[in-house]
């Protein structure tokens, strides 16, 4: 941590209320925002899931570094959309209908942002409808799935077969307490993610396979 | 089949569990399952004397005196809103972003009047314990802020609610979720409940770092364990005994804190080894659960694997000497298309060679 730049210290650790000053010193270096996303920011975040994978570190401590990424893009997302940048992948993620859980959710697209994803959060109890028109607008290349209660793994099954019948080259990634790899084979899901650190590695590798 | 009204006052019914526990006795947390083979459901729930009577069949249906509710862990939130006038519709999705005002007391009407309704009916069967059930006040509160895990987290660093609005808002819940517990808790013992299942999931490390609790317990004190024990000084003032639920995932001291809560029972999640669990946990108190019927659906999962855990987890915890009654982790959920496929598994279990 000690070979990291002050501002990727920072989000690592949580430390919120620095944030602005350090982004503010990156942009008075001559850093432009891009180059603050990219070289500040994902290696930060990816370090945070790389933790939390190793069990080093645990839900809490993600969100607050999260918090922390947050009040950095806030500053820079204006930069961005000024200079014309864009994420290179667009995701589109939600809770499955029935099902108003959002911890795992939240986690997955703070982490999925963190790696510099565009994420359209749809929130909770979202139709499969909703997420087959939301990979349209939005021009997703990846959707992700949560749901926590058995009782609504149906809705995930539904979800998918809308999703594929828009006939859209998306790749779905679903997680979740009752969900297992098997789950996700059977259903047609591309990839399956057992918790928010790993769920930055599984986007990129079904994004891969299909590129 | 022992009769609980022979067993009117809580050392009796604490007596109960423990002859069960003693028996052998199984149960799985099952009225969702059975209340879903009815076709009409939906009416069932509006109507407290068919809930009662679809939570006295679910006893019958599993051969145990143990009635317990439906495990609805909305009730709670959507009465607290509805005081305020949030329409039920909008409960579940509903957050406070700023600390709530004093509000009107808690008035038990709507879902919770139906829920003492139904103890009511199975108390006047006479050969069921009824039981209570309700959601701990830290999980009250998670459901009432969008985002609980960083302030509580902030909080646990020191942060205070005048210095952070966020902490603010989860302080003031906790303080309003646990005044409409106890009312619930009270009206339920008043309908006959014996014995009440109080329900604190989110009290894990999801919402509680392990590193920084290893700093120190203060605010796991004071934002859990202080609410549960003023629940229980109610219950124990109300005659009725504590029953503790936690499938959330634990650390042995969240483990050790909650056997301190002198509880009839306790029932954890499958993430714990229930037989290394005893050694927290005081003889008193007996132990339930926890075969991980969250896992049920899984066609992975076969019968014959759930007959041989339930096999391995009754004869390990019958080496330990602890009372202890084999069930499931959580409230078994009936799920649309894989009823028979959780059911065998749930008869399974039951059924499993001592």
């Amino acid at each position: 941590m000690s070979e990291l730049h002050p501002l990727s210290q920072a989000v690592m650790a949580g430390r919120r209320k620095e944030v602005p000053d350090l982004v503010q010193q990156c942009l008075d270096a001559g850093e432009d925002a891009k180059t603050i996303v990219e070289t500040r920011l994902v290696p930060s975040m990816m370090a945070v899931g790389e933790r939390f994978k190793r069990n080093e570190i645990f839900v809490p401590e993600m969100l607050i570094a999260a918090r922390a990424m947050k009040e950095a893009l806030r500053i820079l997302e204006p930069l961005l959309v000024a200079a014309g940048v864009r994420p290179e992948h667009t995701a589109v993620i939600g809770t499955v209908e029935g099902d108003l859980h959002d911890i795992g959710k939240n986690l997955v697209a703070m982490m999925w942002k963190g790696a510099n994803i565009a994420v359209v959060d749809l929130g909770v109890n979202v139709t499969a409808a909703k997420f087959a028109e939301a990979v349209g607008q939005h021009g997703a290349q990846l959707v992700g799935l949560s749901a926590l209660l058995t009782t609504t793994m149906p809705a995930m099954r539904s979800t998918v077969q809308a999703i594929r019948a828009t006939g859209r080259p998306v790749k779905i990634v679903i997680g979740g307490a009752p969900i297992t790899r098997e789950f996700a084979e059977e259903i047609g899901a591309d990839g399956f993610a057992p918790d928010a650190g790993s769920a930055v590695d599984e986007a990129m590798a079904v994004l891969k396979a299909g590129s | 089949m022992m009769s609980p009204a022979a067993l009117p006052t809580t050392r009796s019914t604490r007596d109960l569990l423990h002859q069960l526990a003693a028996q052998g006795h199984r149960a799985p947390i099952g009225t969702h399952l059975i209340l879903h083979r009815h076709p009409d459901s939906g009416a069932i729930v509006c109507e407290g004397e068919r809930l009662g009577g679809v939570i006295a069949e679910t006893a019958d249906y599993f051969h145990t005196p143990l009635a317990v509710p439906l495990m609805d862990l909305t009730i709670e939130k959507e009465a607290l809103l509805g005081a305020r006038g949030v329409a039920p519709a909008e409960s579940p999705t509903y957050h406070f972003d700023e600390p709530p005002g004093p509000g009107t007391a808690p008035e038990v009407q709507g879902r919770m009047r139906i829920a003492c309704d139904a103890i009511r009916a199975v108390a006047a069967r006479g050969d069921l314990l009824p039981m209570g059930m309700g959601i701990g006040p830290f999980s009250l509160m998670t459901k009432l802020v969008a985002d609980p895990i960083s302030p509580v987290f902030l909080a646990g660093q020191g942060t205070t609610a005048a210095e952070e609005p966020e902490v603010a808002v989860v302080e003031r819940c906790l303080e309003l979720g646990l005044e409409w517990v106890l009312a619930y808790a009270s009206a339920q013992a008043g309908a006959g409940a014996k014995a009440l299942i109080l329900c604190e999931p989110a009290a894990n490390l999801v919402y509680f770092s392990p590193h920084q609790l290893a700093e120190g317990w203060e605010i796991f004190d004071r934002y859990v364990m202080d609410p549960l024990r003023a629940i229980k000084a109610r219950l124990d003032a109300l005659g009725v005994e504590l029953v503790f639920h936690d499938c959330g995932e634990l650390t042995q001291g969240m483990v050790e804190r909650f056997a301190t809560l002198d509880a009839a029972m306790i029932s954890f999640g499958s993430s714990r080894l229930l037989w290394e669990d005893a050694r927290l946990v005081p003889a008193h108190t007996v132990l339930y659960g926890n075969l991980p019927t969250k896992r049920f659906i899984s066609e992975q999962l076969s019968v014959g694997e759930v007959s041989r855990m339930a096999s391995d987890l009754d004869a390990r915890m019958r080496a330990t000497g602890h009372p202890f009654i084999l069930g499931s982790e959580c409230d078994v959920l009936s799920v649309a298309g894989s009823e028979r496929v959780i059911l065998d598994k749930v008869e399974a279990f039951l059924q499993a060679t001592a």
